[in-house]
């Protein structure tokens, strides 16, 4: 055979261009699992964290991956970025938007938050019903398996079936199928213009509005309700958004990125508060939810988050009547015996289990901080 | 792709015969006798998929009519140890649906039902069975459409969709058939019934719909699907632009995505793929060129038109020959008629084609067709390419000749030498068509021993006893060793300075 089994020149290898300041921990981050698996110890999985207010807190020692930081490659025309999981998010953030680019699931980059903490615990900011989740926009990752082997999953192109998408499964397994080592994610560009109009509905809480506008062909990014007033966001060319907001109706904000800013990083002052905070996940067109309590609704109604002193069982049993489920983002304020994110049961529970025994068997990624039922 | 992929049953004829009875006979307690096929007149059309290179007859193939007879089926399969393989409308290539020789084929053709249209709230509840283009066509009075919408998009069953996570030439824009899947009921291989997924955007616990998308029918049967229906934009407008060397093409698109524009579609030909299309569909490509471009861009009026006018000024700049903007609904449709006919254009130009679906990273089309054609050269067999170009998805289509003996071995191997070639260049060996048998040696390739292991343990946790399609999608260990060991006989380990992921 001739020399087509070489590999490819350098200049077609699919590294990037540039030289991106971090380091590769990986050899330390393998060496510390494996030795966690001959302690039969468990460990803390921790980047940055900026979200111990998720999931039950642990008193494991730590596996840090902060040191584990990069771009490893970047191509922005591949619309593709390729990242070790320790690189804060501001850092991520600021990189793509000086080539005009976004994650487009415009997730929380809180205090000191990474990469590797926004997609363990799985989380999107408001355009995740118009642009997709966390998930949707992860093309490939490399973990750590409870075998303390280095896996690769996925890969750094837009299309590819090869294998069990078993990197869009680590999205919200808060690490408890593995240490996030990499991940390759795709990026969109930055809107050319963005404008957001608020309305004032009838009566609190309701989404209906909103559900309505998103059967037309508008280029909404963002629909949120705080008490009576709506908020709807438009991205897209200037001449698209202002051809929309025709459509729409109601009073352009002011500041309007400050705005979404707060509910992305949870800083509006409605999070602020002493009560208990529950985020509730319903279809967005569901009816408000009968529950005692302060609201902020997100997601165009599909992330719903409620300021309350009721029991977790009641807020359970109120997102199970409506088909959604519950999860608590005040767990240091809770007692240890409080379910953090709702329970499961039946087969669902067993299957899940038997995912999480597939992939970390001795229980040593993070026991407890996920669903306890499936630690057992 | 490799013959020798699928493993061939050790039963004797009589075996075979006795089996087919005793099952049949069995399966009378659940199904009706209409829904048992079992004569070979019956068993025939079902010997293979879209990769006709594959066949094998089932014991039987079932066509049951209910959610409670998958069930029961599906228990009686896991307590006798028999092989079941799901089907779709058998469309797929890479002979994912490829009945087993001591198994079921489980049909799911009569789950052809809408259960749910609800416009209002922008879903649709279907069937496994029901056609990727029905579900658009019911939508579309509406306003509404499903996004995906593979080539075969009036054949092709949402169940296949969901195994095969298939995408469409829409696809860069609107995402594959994962990014469009509210929620799967599904029945596992014990005959428990499971929603994964939800109304909701999220669910408790790990997103299992992650994994069953693009699963292959390893993990469970599929019997109803939620779809996310999306506004019909009101405006979409195609550019047709041939350049003169397919480099210029690659850098067109490459420059058109820089511009911060995502196109609804964005596909490439090569000469000879718009040359066959052109000869089918007299679509008038200017076949004169070396490469055409197709850029669709939709949304509202205002948007697309604006669109037009940086897409065509990027064109120009990349030394574009000619440039056409559709004028009409009826030119637009004919422009995109000679793409979505490329397969069967091509199929005309030789007495067979092998269909390749390897995806690489943008950048690399360049060096990717350059070696195309070296190989194409060094095997004596021609390619003609199409190219998801917007998400750097290759389709090289083989011309050959399976009555020339040894030919088809060529194919298969040249077909196998451009899949690692994808591989090489950090793409993939499968962008949408699946691994099925196919596929299933360069798997090898692209993923290391323990990843393999891990997709073993996942297969393991769905179905303990590797009934579900087995000897699909992921190799093992020993095939993997087999075939490294064939690789060192030639002479050749693939790669033996690349990092294998
Ligand atoms: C001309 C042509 C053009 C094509 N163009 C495209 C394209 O543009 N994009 C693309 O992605 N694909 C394309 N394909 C491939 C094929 O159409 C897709 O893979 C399709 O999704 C297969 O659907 P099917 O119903 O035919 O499935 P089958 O071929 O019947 O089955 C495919 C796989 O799905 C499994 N399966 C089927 N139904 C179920 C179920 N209910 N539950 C669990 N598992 C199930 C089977 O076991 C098998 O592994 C093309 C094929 C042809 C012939």
């Amino acid at each position: 055979m001739s020399d087509t089994d070489n590999p490819a020149p350098a200049e077609n290898r699919p590294t990037s261009s540039q030289n991106w300041p971090g380091q590769d921990r990986t050899d330390q981050l393998v060496e510390r699992v494996q030795q966690a698996i001959t302690d039969n110890a468990p460990l803390n999985i921790v980047g940055g964290k900026s979200k111990s207010f998720l999931g039950r807190s642990q008193t494991a020692p730590s596996l840090s991956t902060l040191e584990h930081t990069g771009v490893v490659s970047y191509e922005p025309t591949e619309l593709v970025v390729t990242v070790r999981a320790g690189t804060t998010m501001l850092e991520l953030t600021q990189l793509l938007a000086q080539h005009g680019q976004m994650l487009p699931f415009e997730p929380p980059v809180l205090n000191g938050g990474t990469i590797g903490g926004v997609l363990a615990c799985g989380l999107s900011g408001p355009a995740r019903p118009f642009a997709g989740s966390a998930r949707d926009f992860v093309l490939g990752m490399r973990v750590i398996n409870g075998q303390g082997k280095a896996l690769r999953f996925g890969g750094e192109v837009m299309k590819n079936v090869a294998g069990y998408d078993a990197a869009r499964l680590q999205v919200g397994a808060f690490g408890t199928l593995g240490v996030l080592l990499e991940t390759s994610m795709k990026v969109l560009p930055l809107p050319e213009a963005q404008l957001t109009l608020q309305h004032e509905l009838q009566s609190a809480n309701t989404t209906d509005g909103i559900v309505k506008l998103m059967r037309q062909p508008l280029p909404i990014s963002a629909a949120a309700v705080i008490g009576t007033s709506q908020f709807i966001r438009l991205s897209g060319s200037a001449s698209a958004v202002s051809a929309a907001a025709r459509t729409c109706g109601g009073e352009e904000v002011e500041n309007a990125d400050a705005f979404w800013q707060s509910i992305r990083e949870y800083e509006h002052p409605f999070f602020s508060s002493e009560k208990a905070l529950w985020r509730i996940s319903v279809a967005e067109y569901v009816a408000p939810i009968e529950l005692d309590g302060d609201w902020l609704i997100d997601w165009a109604g599909g992330q719903r988050f409620i300021k309350t002193d009721l029991e977790a069982e009641t807020i359970y049993a109120a997102a199970a009547a409506v088909k959604g489920h519950a999860s608590c983002y005040s767990a240091l304020q809770m007692a240890d015996s409080v379910a953090l994110f709702q329970p499961m049961d039946g087969v669902m529970r067993s299957l899940q289990k038997r995912v999480r025994d597939s992939f970390d068997p001795q229980r040593l990624f993070n026991p407890g901080r996920f669903h306890p039922e499936l630690d057992a | 792709m490799s013959s020798q992929a699928a493993e061939t049953s050790q039963l004797t004829a009589t075996d075979i015969a006795s089996r087919r009875q005793r099952f049949a006979q069995a399966l009378t307690a659940f199904l009706p006798a209409s829904c048992i096929l079992s004569t070979t007149e019956e068993l025939k059309p079902y010997e293979s998929d879209g990769l006709t290179v594959f066949k094998k007859t089932p014991l039987l193939v079932l066509l049951p009519e209910t959610i409670e007879q998958v069930q029961a089926v599906l228990r009686w399969a896991s307590e006798t140890k028999v092989p079941v393989v799901a089907r779709g409308a058998g469309t797929g290539l890479s002979g994912g649906a490829l009945p087993h020789e001591e198994g079921i084929l489980l049909g799911l053709a009569k789950f052809n039902q809408i259960l749910e249209l609800n416009t209002e709230l922008g879903f649709a509840r279907v069937q496994p069975g029901v056609r990727n283009l029905a579900i658009s066509d019911a939508a579309r009075p509406h306003g509404l459409y499903y996004a995906p919408d593979p080539s075969s998009q009036i054949a092709c069953t949402i169940g296949g969709n969901v195994a095969e996570n298939s995408g469409g030439v829409h696809c860069l824009k609107y995402g594959l058939t994962i990014h469009n899947v509210l929620a799967v009921t599904v029945v596992t291989i014990d005959g428990d019934l499971l929603e994964i997924g939800s109304s909701a955007m999220d669910s408790a616990g790990y997103d299992l719909l992650s994994i069953m998308n693009g699963s292959e029918g390893m993990l469970a049967v599929v019997v109803e699907v939620r779809v996310k229906l999306l506004p019909t934009p009101p405006s979409a407008k195609l550019i047709m632009a041939a350049f003169n060397s397919v480099e210029d093409a690659g850098s067109a698109v490459g420059k058109v995505i820089a511009e911060g524009i995502i196109p609804a579609g964005l596909e490439l030909m090569d000469k000879p793929a718009m040359v066959a299309a052109e000869a089918f569909a007299n679509c008038g490509y200017p076949t004169d060129s070396a490469a055409l471009l197709l850029c669709e861009l939709d949304g509202l009026e205002e948007e697309v038109t604006a669109q037009i006018k940086k897409v065509s000024s990027v064109f120009k700049a990349c030394n574009v020959s000619e440039l056409r903007v559709a004028e009409s609904e009826e030119e637009r449709l004919l422009l995109w008629k000679g793409r979505k006919s490329a397969f069967p254009a091509v199929g005309r130009l030789a007495p067979d084609y092998y269909c390749i679906d390897g995806t690489i990273p943008r950048g690399q089309l360049p060096y990717v067709l350059r070696r195309m054609e070296q190989l194409s050269a060094e095997y004596e067999l021609p390619i003609a390419n199409v190219f998801h170009a917007g998400d750097g998805n290759l389709h090289p289509l083989i011309l050959f000749d399976a009555n020339i003996p040894g030919e088809t071995k060529r194919t298969e191997e040249l077909g196998s030498r451009i899949l690692l070639l994808c591989v090489e260049v950090g793409g993939t060996v499968t962008g949408e068509h699946g691994v099925g048998v196919e596929k299933i040696n360069e798997m090898c390739v692209q993923f290391d021993e323990d990843s393999l292991v891990q997709f073993h343990a996942i297969k393991a946790a769905f179905d303990p006893d590797g009934l579900l399609n087995p000897g699909k999608a992921v190799p093992t260990l020993q095939r993997c060793a087999e075939f490294g060991a064939m690789h060192v006989h030639h002479g050749n380990i693939p790669f033996p300075n690349l990092e294998r992921f």
